[in-house]
């Protein structure tokens, strides 16, 4: 029987296509599935040669402008990158989580570094020589990004920084292959009323004096790619470290999350086509009764459901990175005029966070409901579901931002400012 | 010097199924892909040209349908400097005889080509035809079942290639222009294209050629040209189920021979 095939890349442009049939090309010969269930079992050290696969594919940081080391890719080029590895890699991290760290805050990095952390940092960075992440969590809280308790004292040319990151993606990978992190520091007084006022941005490079990394988490899932975090004790950073402007620190960290969100819904949809062509193929087989489980309409209309929700959300992901594509061409216009020309960034802002609610969880359920469809094999880790819920999970809980998160963004930009719940 | 490609764009063998009524292919819907085996052609031809001292230019050559494009921007993004897809109503329904004119005409058209590098055969029909045919259009020399390429020698007007047959290999020379199909050997893993490959390739010419362009009379292409008609196309009916005998050398030859006492068959 022939395999299910429950994608349609007629809407692709040519170079888009060849991006997913480069993936498959890739993963067939050096990431098969069975590699993919066995790493996330086996956990960190990420692979290595995942790293190197990634980088030589040229799959890490394709939006960075060419000048800067990057492909020039738009979003909408970018989206078909991720979900192709969300498709070959349903654990959501070992190829496409990494490339969705790497590439999300990597180019929200890259927009405001100089150039030295540009050549030291992020161009060895899509090369797959060095690491770049996000550190915004802190003990006390991640989803209150503006709640942050860090701090930064200016001290001649340098800044000094104290505090705590924690549940950081990639700081085991950022220790062996060098390189740092964004990270929120404040470095004015806390306004009760507009607490996201003063934080701003440094890049911090891992092996700086007084960064202490922590020990890894053992987590559900996404087994390859370690979480973890880091103390930071009167950690000096040269002023030319700093991102952007002094203060601003939140809307651009806000800029970073919309960018990686927006990978990670189109990872999720890759994911979700895996699950149910993998599914599809088990259940057109398995038969009990004298029929294949397909054939029953307990399996085959909560199929179909998921299918037309996966159809939907891929409509959704593209939208949105058309959007975002908008958005960085209008730049300019914006920073004219004060005003948008088409989208207000937190009207797209809204739209990443739909897709970022939505798809992971719609990964999540499906791989719920292929393993009801499969029984004991859909629980076993013969089969890539139980990988998948694991990995996907991350996503509906916290990576990227938390899934109420999410909703009080939709809330606010939908029913108004004045039933923000906080306020 | 100058290289010419010949590639085809095939249905995904893995992805083929025969309507069991009419007996065709069925096409719709089926992904299409590069031809494996022109894929290593085009492999062998870069390959070559970066181990050669002087200037190389690669041209990728289909005939198809429009969408066979896709399969010519592969081509461009593994490495060919420019492509041509000969592509028009007139040449629809070509068979092997049929599409080697077409192809051959575009060569010729080209002009000064020193090597024609083919698959050895394609994996949709396996007629192993079309790159002979080109040759016998062109008159010049052709090399088949070509696992490597060891010299190409403008200046002596001679190929030096590795041709497998069914005792091993043997090593021959041939005289320049010629057509080479090209058979890959077991293990063989074409160059998957990057990113960056990609993206360079949208910069590179793919022009499209039609009857226009290639000239003679329509009687010579497509359908009206094609020596061949194709009454049906099946599935062979399975073989069954084979024995399987796992015993030492001497007592299977011995369970063999039994077998086949029994059957008749000595």
């Amino acid at each position: 029987m022939a395999r299910t095939k429950l994608s349609d890349d007629r809407d692709l442009t040519e170079e888009q296509k060849l991006f997913k049939e480069s993936i498959n090309d890739w993963a067939e010969r050096n990431f098969p599935l069975e590699r993919v269930i066995r790493i996330n079992r086996e956990g960190h050290p990420f692979p290595q040669d995942i790293v190197e696969g990634l980088a030589e594919l040229g799959l890490i940081m394709g939006t960075v402008p060419e000048e800067q080391g990057g492909m020039g890719l738009t979003w909408s080029d970018q989206i078909v990158i991720a979900e192709q590895l969300g498709y070959i890699d349903p654990s959501i991290a070992t190829a496409a989580g990494f490339m969705a760290v790497e590439t999300g805050w990597g180019f929200t990095i890259n927009r405001y570094a100089n150039e030295e952390i540009r050549e030291r940092y992020i161009k060895p960075a899509i090369q797959g020589d060095k690491f770049v992440g996000i550190a915004t969590t802190e003990p006390k809280g991640g989803s209150d990004v503006a709640g942050f308790e860090s701090t930064g004292e200016k001290d001649g040319d340098e800044w000094v920084l104290n505090g705590e990151k924690t549940f950081i993606s990639g700081v085991e990978e950022c220790r062996r292959m060098g390189g740092g992190y964004w990270v929120n520091v404040r470095t004015g007084p806390k306004i009760p009323e507009a607490p996201h006022k003063n934080m701003t941005a440094f890049f911090v490079p891992i092996d700086t004096d007084g960064v202490q990394p922590q020990e890894p988490y053992d987590d559900a899932g996404r087994g390859s790619l370690s979480t973890s975090g880091f103390i930071m004790e009167d950690v000096r950073i040269p002023d030319e470290y700093m991102l952007g402007e002094e203060g601003k620190g939140f809307y651009y960290t806000m800029e970073g999350f919309d960018n990686a969100r927006i990978l990670i819904g189109a990872s999720s949809v890759g994911v979700t086509r895996r699950i149910l062509e993998e599914a599809a193929d088990y259940i057109k087989e398995r038969e009990t009764f004298g029929r294949p489980l397909a054939k029953y309409e307990g399996i085959q209309f909560p199929f179909v459901e998921r299918y037309i929700e996966l159809e939907a959300s891929d409509l959704m992901v593209k939208k949105v990175a058309k959007m975002q594509d908008q958005r960085y061409d209008e730049e300019g216009w914006l920073e004219r005029t004060g005003k948008a020309k088409t989208y207000k960034p937190t009207e797209i802002a809204k739209w990443i966070s739909m897709i970022k609610y939505k798809v992971p969880h719609l990964a999540k359920d499906t791989a719920d409901d292929a393993m009801h469809w499969l029984g004991a094999a859909g629980y076993s880790s013969e089969y890539i579901f139980e990988t998948a819920w694991r990995g996907v999970m991350s996503y509906c809980v916290g990576a990227e931002g938390g899934a109420n998160i999410q909703k009080l963004v939709i809330a606010r930009e939908t029913l108004g400012k004045d039933y923000i719940p906080y306020k | 010097m100058l290289f010419v490609v010949l590639v085809k764009q095939v249905p995904d063998t893995t992805e083929v199924e025969v309507d069991e009524e009419t007996g065709t292919i069925i096409r719709e819907g089926v992904p299409s892909v590069l031809n494996a085996f022109d894929e290593f052609a085009l492999n062998e031809a870069i390959d070559l040209k970066e181990r050669m001292d002087e200037d190389v230019e690669i041209i990728a050559v289909s005939m198809g349908p429009p969408q066979a494009k896709d399969a010519l921007k592969k081509c461009l993004a593994i490495g060919a400097d420019s492509a041509i897809l000969l592509t028009d109503r007139v040449f629809a329904g070509a068979d092997t005889w049929a599409t080697a004119v077409t192809l051959g005409r575009a060569v010729k058209k080209i002009g000064d080509v020193d090597v024609v590098f083919a698959g050895q055969e394609a994996s949709d029909g396996n007629t192993a035809q079309v790159g002979p045919e080109v040759a016998a259009q062109l008159g010049i020399s052709q090399l088949t079942f070509v696992a490597d390429i060891e010299k190409v020698d403008k200046e002596s007007g001679h190929i030096i290639c590795k041709k497998e047959t069914d005792e091993g290999h043997v090593r021959i020379k041939a005289e320049l222009p010629a057509v080479i199909a090209c058979m890959p050997e077991p293990g063989f893993e074409p160059k998957i294209p990057n990113v960056r490959d990609i993206m360079k390739a949208k910069k590179k010419s793919l022009d499209e050629w039609t009857f226009e362009d290639l000239g003679g009379d329509e009687e010579e292409y497509g359908l009206d040209g094609s020596e061949s008609v194709v009454i049906r196309t099946y599935s062979p009916p399975p073989k069954g189920e084979g024995i399987k005998i796992e015993e030492k050398p001497e007592i299977a030859a011995e369970k063999i021979i039994e077998f086949m006492e029994e059957e008749g068959l000595l």
